[in-house]
């Protein structure tokens, strides 16, 4: 479904991706795992088209997407929920909703994906009046993924989306992209944590200083003494 | 004491008019702009050259000055301030800074340094407010500004609280890269507040210009006074600074009639500082409450 080739991008002098391919399938959850500075977000950020790639192709669905614009690629349904949330900390939590459907026109539409966010995170229909800034940490990150959902994504990319939560409220945000999963969407994930990711994962990349240097199932990684030594703590 | 708060109220709608373009454009490309003023300047000269120069209709003319406003507005944006909009804020502020000075200049050029004139938008006989112990003249002209900024207001408070485009600027100047990535076009958003603020400018500085007369400093006191207000309101609030314009428009007439008319703009600044150490955040503006 998604597909990068030899991408490459730079910051200045500095090269982020030194030519990372790798490839995200049709209803699966894909993981890049990775220490800090490694370049997971930078890659999110490519996809997505905030940052230009120097080098290398970007593939959706087999038409290239690295020259497009952020709005246009949200209009291929390849959503992002960034990390940190990044809400709209001054808008109500039905506003943020709104403005994550932005590029949806039927207003009848909308207005269903908001009852269906609404109906799948019941929590967000008890608080959708309040302003998103004043949300806990675990209800924030309901909301970004909520929010990411309204254009109904074909690809949702998650970006660290256990970052600074409670383990337990970190087990419910997986087990919400597992029932995703199960409803036919694609998840590219990327995270920090990467034995709970490895175990809702059908397939995983490692990443260190801007290369892929591992790939395999989420069952193999697991599995892979590298792996336990470097990411899962033994 | 009501005459002079009615007077008072009647100067402060034009400051009130000013602050509300300088906060619009801040609130969503969070950039003071300092040519704020001097744009409004040289959209009052175009107005000024199309009707008295070249002989055309004066609403003509008033509405070719207004959409040159807007253009120059978007122009700013797209071409001098998003190619250095990655690198800091200070950036910006510098180009608006020196945008400043270009127009000046630029006026100064074309136009040289003479005082012109323009009439106002309405004439016709004044409204006579009659008191114990008093009476007040207003111009139909002040009654229109009064009329225009609150039309403004409104119009502008339910666009951004009710319209889709409301909604892409008001989450654009919370967080830009979020809204890029809900597949808002930021951009255009900048563009279009550049546009509507820069207009404001021009509509203010075209209301002003039968008092003010046509000269390339027309607006550098409206311009600080247009800051005043919107610093006084909260500098992020549009209620706030049409309150702030209102009231510093109150407090420069008390000083003037009871302290004196050349420090009335020196004691409106004194007070506000005060204001501004008691109640940092101003007026109407918000402290937005967080948890992390």
């Amino acid at each position: 479904m998604l597909e990068l080739n030899n991408v490459k991008l730079k910051y200045g002098y500095v090269e982020a991706l030194k030519g990372i391919s790798l490839n995200v399938k049709e209803k699966t959850i894909t993981s890049l795992l990775g220490a800090n500075g490694a370049g997971k977000s930078t890659t999110l950020r490519a996809i997505s088209g905030i940052n230009e790639i120097s080098d290398g192709e970007i593939k959706f669905r087999g038409e290239g997407i690295d020259s497009l614009d952020t709005s246009s690629i949200v209009e291929k349904k390849i959503v992002q929920c960034p990390e940190g949330r990044k809400l709209f900390p001054a808008l109500s939590v039905y506003e943020n909703l709104l403005a994550g459907a932005y590029t949806v026109k039927d207003k009848s539409k909308i207005k269903s994906k908001v009852e269906e966010m609404y109906e799948n995170f019941p929590i967000l229909s008890e608080r959708k009046k309040q302003m998103a800034g004043t949300l806990s940490g675990g209800e924030q990150q309901m909301l970004a993924i909520a929010r990411s959902l309204m254009t109904d994504p074909e690809l949702l990319m998650l970006d660290e989306p256990s970052l600074g939560l409670a383990p337990k409220i970190v087990e419910e945000i997986f087990d919400i992209l597992v029932d995703l999963k199960k409803t036919g969407k694609t998840i590219f994930l990327v995270e920090q944590n990467a034995n709970t990711a490895l175990h809702v994962s059908d397939y995983a990349y490692i990443l260190e200083v801007g290369n892929v240097v591992l790939e395999g199932t989420g069952g193999e990684m697991l599995a892979n003494p590298e792996v336990k030594k470097k990411y899962l703590g033994g | 004491m009501l005459q002079q708060i009615v007077l008072g109220l009647r100067e402060g709608s034009l400051f009130s008019l000013v602050a509300l373009g300088l906060v619009i454009v801040y609130k969503t490309s969070g950039v003071v702009n300092f040519a704020y003023g001097h744009m409004g300047m040289f959209a009052t000269y175009i107005t000024f050259t199309f009707y008295a120069i070249l002989g055309m209709p004066f609403y003509l003319s008033v509405i070719i000055g207004l959409v040159f406003a807007v253009v120059i507005g978007i122009v700013t944006e797209r071409f001098l301030l998003r190619p250095v909009r990655h690198l800091s804020h200070s950036a910006m502020l510098i180009i608006t800074l020196g945008l400043l000075m270009l127009l000046e200049g630029l006026a100064l050029l074309i136009w040289k340094q003479d005082y012109q004139q323009l009439p106002n938008i309405i004439s016709g006989k004044p409204f006579i407010l009659r008191f114990e112990g008093g009476m007040i003249v207003l111009p139909p002209q002040d009654l229109l500004i009064f009329v225009l900024t609150a039309a403004i207001v409104f119009g502008t408070f339910f666009y951004l609280k009710f319209t889709k485009l409301g909604l892409a600027i008001r989450a654009s100047s919370q967080n830009e890269e979020a809204a890029k990535l809900m597949g808002i076009k930021v951009g255009s958003v900048y563009s279009f507040a550049w546009g509507f603020g820069t207009g404001l400018s021009a509509l203010a500085a075209i209301l002003a210009a039968p008092k003010t007369n046509v000269h390339p400093s027309m607006m550098v006191d409206l311009q600080v006074q247009g800051l005043t207000a919107a610093v006084l309101g909260g500098f992020e609030s549009l209620p706030g600074a049409i309150v702030g314009g209102l009231l510093l428009g109150v407090i420069e007439q008390f000083i003037g009639k009871y302290i004196s008319v050349e420090l009335k703009m020196t004691f409106a600044l004194l007070i506000i500082i005060v204001l501004l150490l008691v109640k940092p955040s101003g007026l109407l503006g918000k402290s937005t409450k967080r948890r992390v």
